[in-house]
């Protein structure tokens, strides 16, 4: 036999899910990363805090994407980064995977002083990713290493410096061709 | 080896679309997945294509063995500029692995594979062989076999290459459908494997003076790209990344071998051998009827058949001005007005599967046809 016995593929056709780009979507100005009461009770009451995480740990448990089997979880969200949990009964019972929860971003809404939770979980290269409408996520900041938990790890988006970039492709585009062969 | 003329499956472009993500089945408004026909081997036919193709990824190792022992003269017989040299001979000697390479070979069942050319850096059409076609077989010849365990050694492959936790950075071109497919799907294969991965477009890619930086500005320390070395070089940031500070897939030493000029290089190293074509760097070297062919070009531009210095055929583009190596006329195999070619697919350089692209003319182009294979 020459030909592969099983073929799947976890980022292409049914399988794929994108991680949207940032636009114009993104937290409110003012939200800051907490990675517990702890730390939130720095810049909040007790009470706002709790509300908070727990807003933050309902969307977790009820919102957070669901995988079947941990790869295809890793692969939008990095090695190590999701971890397994068993279904309630109530939910047909049996196990998946979901990215792990690193922590919250809190701040005022921009509109209706409402307090603003989200979940924040690791994605590939250690970023922070957040939920988004309709399924999407997207980068809020970026973790120091793997292993690195707790506020002082967190790296707001909004320090990223300018790097030189379209060094490379200028041939593709003399010749308007593919690259491939 | 025949060509078979079958019923497509009736929802084949909604089923490819939603099932396997292939979106490049037709380009510009014609086919070029095509399962309107198939084409059906002998399995002596098929353990032909697969020991020539393991015994010409021999020969071509041993020709960048050879090459960087040489030195100066052969890199400057292949058009390789002297900055790439110690790139070429360091990952070469430090045993750099590589990914995959496809041969295109001249086979019709009436002699040995004929080997026209080697595309060592950036082969394409790698999805439409390792997937497509097999997923039509599951549906269409579910007991047949074919010549494809590309997926299974593209997965095993990447387990074995040494890569670390931090992620792989696929670049494609920007905005170009069927090489984002083509590194898309690569990046699927190297997930299944466990690594950790990015997506890049190669205009993306940052400089800060000392590494390359991804748009989130972390360091790309492993970078695939579909994109030829030559270009690379020749560009900006070239010589940085000449300097080995980030991980390259293919290697650098795969410049020896993805320029046409190697064919020349092959037939002196190994003449008369039974699955390479008479090939040189001087257009009267080789008698009869020749194909010029550019040392860089890509998709069948600028080529052309020569029968006693006079053009017969040829091919338009803007490539030719690094020069041409010249190769013995192979008469290519025609099945109802069509002109196969095998591409016939190495994975870590072992044989792997094959593709087959047709086309209308002689000379196999950018708008060729894929068309699926069995065998029984």
């Amino acid at each position: 036999m020459k030909k592969s016995s099983s073929i799947r593929l976890v980022l292409l056709g049914s399988a794929s899910m994108l991680l949207a780009g940032c636009g114009d979507e993104g937290p409110p100005q003012d939200a800051k990363f907490f990675s517990s009461t702890e730390e939130c009770s720095s810049l909040y009451t007790a009470a706002e805090c709790a509300a908070a995480k727990a807003e933050a740990d309902r969307f977790h448990a009820a919102e957070a994407p669901r995988f079947s089997r941990k790869e295809e979880c890793e692969a939008e969200f990095g090695p190590e980064n999701c971890a397994t949990q068993t279904a309630r009964a109530s939910e047909g019972g049996g196990s998946f995977f979901m990215p792990l929860l690193m922590g919250y971003m809190m701040g005022n809404m921009l509109s209706g002083g409402n307090r603003y939770s989200q979940p924040v979980w690791r994605g590939t290269n250690n970023q922070a990713v957040m939920p988004g409408k309709g399924g999407s996520f997207f980068g809020v900041g970026s973790f120091g290493s793997n292993a690195a938990t707790g506020t002082s790890a967190f790296r707001p988006a909004t320090q990223v410096a300018s790097v030189p970039r379209g060094g490379f492709g200028s041939t593709a585009t003399a010749y308007r061709s593919s690259a491939g062969s | 080896m025949e060509r078979l003329a079958t019923a497509p499956r009736p929802d084949w472009r909604a089923h490819v679309e939603r099932e396997l993500g292939f979106v490049f089945h037709t380009i510009d408004g014609q086919p070029y997945w095509d399962e309107t026909a198939c084409y059906r081997f002998g399995e002596a036919e098929i353990d032909a294509i697969e020991a020539a193709t393991g015994e010409l990824e021999q020969m071509a190792l041993a020709l960048v063995d050879r090459v960087v022992a040489v030195g100066e003269e052969a890199y400057t017989r292949l058009r390789i500029p002297a900055a790439a040299w110690p790139a070429i001979e360091g990952s070469w000697k430090a045993g750099a692995k590589n990914l995959y390479g496809r041969f295109d070979l001249r086979f019709a069942g009436d002699g040995p594979p004929l080997l026209l050319e080697y595309n060592a850096d950036t082969p394409t059409a790698l999805f439409e062989a390792a997937v497509v076609q097999w997923n039509w077989l599951e549906a269409v010849h579910k007991t047949a076999d074919q010549f494809n365990s590309i997926h299974e050694r593209l997965i095993e492959t990447w387990l074995n290459f040494g890569i670390g936790r931090d992620p792989v950075h696929f670049a494609a071109v920007a905005n170009h459908t069927e090489d984002e497919g083509t590194v898309e799907y690569l990046r699927d294969t190297a997930v299944q494997a466990g690594l950790a991965t990015q997506r890049i477009a190669i205009e993306e890619i940052g400089w800060d003076g000392t590494r390359f930086r991804d748009l989130d500005n972390a360091p790309i320390t492993t970078l695939f790209k579909l994109y030829p070395w030559e270009w690379l070089v020749a560009e900006e940031f070239g010589a940085h990344l000449l300097t080995g500070a980030t991980r390259v897939i293919e290697p650098p030493w795969k410049m020896v071998l993805s320029n046409k000029a190697a064919l020349a290089l092959l037939w002196e190293m190994a003449p008369g051998h039974p699955n390479l074509l008479p090939a040189a760097l001087e257009p009267d070297a080789i008698e009869g009827r020749v194909v010029r062919k550019p040392i860089y070009s890509r998709e069948g531009a600028n080529i052309s058949v020569l029968d006693g210095g006079r053009v017969t055929a040829e091919t338009g583009g803007g490539y030719g001005a690094e020069g041409f190596v010249y190769q013995a006329y192979a008469e290519l195999p025609r099945f109802n007005g069509n002109f196969p070619v095998i591409g016939s697919w190495v994975v870590a350089s072992q044989p792997a599967g094959m593709g087959i692209r047709e086309d209308s003319t002689a000379i196999t182009r950018d708008s060729s046809r894929f068309v699926p294979h069995y065998f029984a």
